[in-house]
């Protein structure tokens, strides 16, 4: 079987490893991700304008940026579901596109915008993916019953996935990426049109799962979340990484994170001015 | 609205609904015409058309008027009419927009009134219009007496009414299904149904035709005229023959039926507006019944065999698009070598179309996965993999194709009664299938591209020349690969060696799993190397 590392170990990586550049270097373990000169062009726009990233291990990393910032397409094309025009990405020292064997049974991946087989019931979902992950069945049922009663969906198991909530797909999403315990997880938006309930319950569920040494890469627009989850932040905005870093480095003298990233991205300074000076309520003008 | 309310909450009246709603029906067809050029083109030419069609119809009916088989006719026309005012809002949920009562629910209306105005605006329509010409139609062709006449005079209004009820009894207690998820599953499946009833409908005219005509059709005129509304038809007929009693009781049975589904509308439409909506409420927990057991699914082998086969199959049966994919080639695959064996001019080697439509299930198999091919993706790592996974897939078609393939020749061959040539066409078949599902998997792998989910087009925009591409080169492909074996055949019967021809079936089995293994092996790396291209190519719509 190609794909069977449960036991969630990153001893593989650890021949080649080379000490961590900017992650604060409390301990010497390669970095998760390598990123470098990575490039990605739609017809005349340029979605990802050469990426060079380090994204150090064992910890809750956030990749922030306002939309249409290429996140989505930096994480499809780290996670090998889109092919980048250049550049290389390595996850625990193996190259994805040159070495996917050793890079898919370590990931684990929740795309945003892409469907999941929608046509099976979230219990079916979840013992089809461990399978084909090539899982013994009977570790993916345990597996699945667990998670499935963690993220709060034992009693919709026997829906089908088309009929779930959109906060449901995103925990039987979550659920089916941890299946295999992978040592890296992807996540695009997993907090995106999701229920206080849901949110909260997949914060717990990633929170306990990062404590135990494994790496989170999520993207997401909303500061306040990033600020509050994550202690490694990656600033992304118009293709190019702006700051990367612990959060404190990220926020540097800022207040927050919002006032440090509006700063970055450069939308700071455009307060609305003299513009809309006869706005405001009751003064006839 | 003015703020100056002369009278306190003003509670509409049974008498000024009725024009309201059928304004509001007439500003809906009206409306029709306001589209964009395309659809304006589109929507005037089809009430054109539908209208020609009835005036056709009702000309048809009048020359048939002194036949001796005008009363089956006029009886069968109304009955299959009655049954498309029924089908009707299934399979066209959105066509009648005041259909959809939900709509209303929150305007402060009485159900007596509404069910009455309701009914009004449902008399207005291009569908109503050509009902009125088809039921006229009948009604003047059996007509010969003054009696008749005035039964005619009641039974007209009546059958309309009863059609229109019948339309808007069915829409109003599916209307909870019609908005659902699987209402909408079962709209996609409509066409296909359409399509095959088609089938049937075009071989029973054909049947028709050889047997010497309408005559065979008396037996199911005699049921019918007695199901309302065609029994209004029937009393009118009855009437000309002088058989008052009978007319009489034709009639009333249709009045019966009216009041009937005007009782069966109401009640259902008083419980749709004051129950709430069914997607809010969680269904009583049915997940027990299904919980934990392996059934037959635990006879697939173990791994990812096992796994994408049962997914497969799963996708067969619940997903409307597939599902609706597999039963057309069921369906054609069968009623082609039947329909042309019953016709005379059959022969037991078109058996092997059931072959060749199953195993075009194998074409655009990642474009079936919709956007959801990222789960594949993720779990590929080698051409190994990727093999196993086309394979998985390809065993999963082969499972229903063989059995139905053998099904196919045999009942072929028992209606052309030419046993002898049963195992040829059996190892052509199999040749076949081994081939289609061969080119299917290097298709799959070349030439993938979207199906849209939520439209009834089978590619999505833009994609359609890649479509025909693989489809057709594919099948070119299937025809060469196959040609081996027809050319054993053909030299197996000319060369004079008919004790021999038995040999096609080994030999096209063995042929078939070779053509199909190389074809996978082919298809094997280049779907390992292009997953992220064909994840691009079947994520659009």
């Amino acid at each position: 079987m190609p794909d069977q590392t449960f036991d969630g170990g990153t001893d593989p990586a650890e021949p080649e490893a080379t000490g961590p550049t900017t992650a604060g270097g409390e301990r010497e373990l390669p970095p998760a991700v390598r990123v470098s000169d990575l490039w990605k062009r739609f017809g005349d726009q340029i979605a990802v304008a050469g990426i060079d990233l380090e994204l150090p291990a064992g910890k809750f990393i956030g990749l922030v940026g306002p939309n249409g910032a290429g996140k989505t397409t930096t994480l499809s094309m780290v996670t090998g579901l889109l092919r980048p025009d250049r550049g290389t990405v390595e996850v625990g020292g193996h190259d994805v596109w040159r070495d996917p064997v050793a890079v898919k049974s370590r990931i684990g991946v929740l795309p945003e915008g892409l469907r999941l087989f929608e046509r099976l019931t979230g219990r079916e979902l979840l013992g089809y993916t461990g399978r084909l992950r090539g899982l013994p069945g009977a570790e993916v049922d345990k597996r699945a019953a667990q998670l499935l009663d963690v993220l709060d969906l034992a009693g919709s198991q026997h829906k089908l996935v088309v009929d779930y909530s959109t906060g449901m797909r995103k925990k039987i999403g979550l659920a089916a990426a941890l299946l295999h315990n992978p040592e890296v997880l992807f996540l695009d938006e997993p907090f995106e049109g999701v229920d206080p309930v849901s949110a909260a319950t997949i914060r717990r569920v990633l929170e306990r799962y990062t404590a135990s040494g494994a790496t989170v890469v999520f993207s997401s627009h909303v500061m306040e979340l990033v600020e509050s989850l994550c202690d490694w932040v990656a600033v992304m905005a118009a293709g190019r990484i702006r700051a990367q870093g612990t959060l404190a480095e990220v926020r540097g003298s800022a207040s927050s994170l919002q006032n440090a990233f509006l700063e970055l991205v450069g939308a700071h300074g455009r307060d609305t001015g003299d513009t809309l000076d006869w706005l405001g309520g009751g003064a006839a003008r | 609205m003015s703020t100056t309310a002369p009278k306190a909450p003003a509670t509409p009246s049974a008498p000024s609904l009725t024009p309201l709603f059928v304004r509001l029906k007439l500003s809906l067809l009206r409306n029709g015409l306001l589209q964009s050029g395309g659809r304006k083109a589109a929507y005037i030419t089809s009430a054109v058309l539908a209208l020609l069609f009835a005036a056709l119809q009702l000309l048809g009916l009048l020359a048939l008027r002194g036949d001796a088989h005008a009363a089956t006719v006029a009886v069968l026309v109304t009955g299959v009419l009655a049954l498309a005012w029924a089908v009707m809002p299934l399979f066209f949920p959105s066509g009648d927009e005041t259909l959809d009562a939900t709509r209303l629910v929150m305007l402060p209306l009485r159900p007596r009134s509404l069910i009455v105005a309701l009914l009004a605006a449902s008399l207005v329509g291009i569908g109503p219009l050509f009902t009125l010409c088809l039921v006229l139609g009948s009604a003047l062709a059996v007509a010969h007496s003054a009696a008749s006449a005035a039964v005619a005079v009641l039974a007209v209004p009546l059958t309309i009414l009863v059609c229109v009820a019948l339309a808007r009894t069915v829409a109003t207690a599916n209307t909870r299904l019609l908005t659902s998820r699987k209402g909408r599953d079962l709209a996609v499946l409509s066409g296909l149904v359409i399509a095959i009833g088609f089938q049937f409908v075009n071989f029973g005219v054909q049947k028709l035709g050889d047997s010497g005509g309408l005559s065979a059709l008396d037996p199911a005129g005699d049921v019918v005229r007695w199901l309302p509304p065609a029994a209004a038809i029937g009393a009118v007929d009855a009437a000309s023959e002088g058989a008052y009693g009978r007319a009489a009781l034709q009639l009333l049975l249709t009045a019966v039926a009216l009041v009937a589904l005007l009782y069966a509308w109401q009640r259902s439409l008083v419980r749709l507006m004051t129950s709430p909506d069914g997607s809010t409420l969680r269904p009583a927990d049915t997940a027990r019944k299904q919980a934990d057991r392996p059934g037959l699914s635990g006879l697939l082998p173990e791994g990812r065999t096992g796994t994408v086969m049962l997914r497969t199959l799963r996708y067969a049966w619940r997903d409307p698009k597939t599902k609706a994919a597999w039963i057309t080639s069921l369906a054609i695959g069968l009623i082609v070598p039947v329909v042309n064996a019953l016709q005379g001019n059959g022969t037991v080697y078109f058996a092997s179309f059931g072959a060749f439509m199953l195993g075009a299930q194998m074409y655009n198999q990642f474009g079936q996965d919709t956007s959801a091919f990222w789960m594949v993706v993720q779990t590929i790592s080698t051409p190994r993999d990727a093999y196993l996974e086309l394979r998985a897939r390809a065993y999963a078609i082969a499972l229903v194709t063989a059995p139905y393939t053998v099904l196919v020749a045999v009942v072929t061959a028992s209606l052309v009664g030419n046993w002898a040539a049963l195992p040829q066409a059996l190892g052509l078949s199999l040749g076949l299938l081994g081939a289609m599902l061969a080119t299917g998997a290097v298709a799959s792998a070349n030439f993938a591209y979207s199906i849209p989910q939520d439209s009834r087009k089978n590619v999505a925009p833009g994609q359609g020349g890649i479509a025909s591409l693989a489809i057709v080169g594919g099948m070119l492909t299937s025809g060469l690969l196959s040609a081996p074996l027809i050319a054993l055949t053909i030299w197996l019967h000319v060369s004079d060696r008919h004790g021999a021809l038995w040999l096609v079936l080994p030999v096209g089995a063995v042929y078939g799993l070779l053509v199909a293994y190389a074809g996978l092996r082919a298809a094997a790396p280049r779907t390992a190397r292009r997953l992220p291209e064909i994840l691009t190519a079947v994520s659009r719509g």
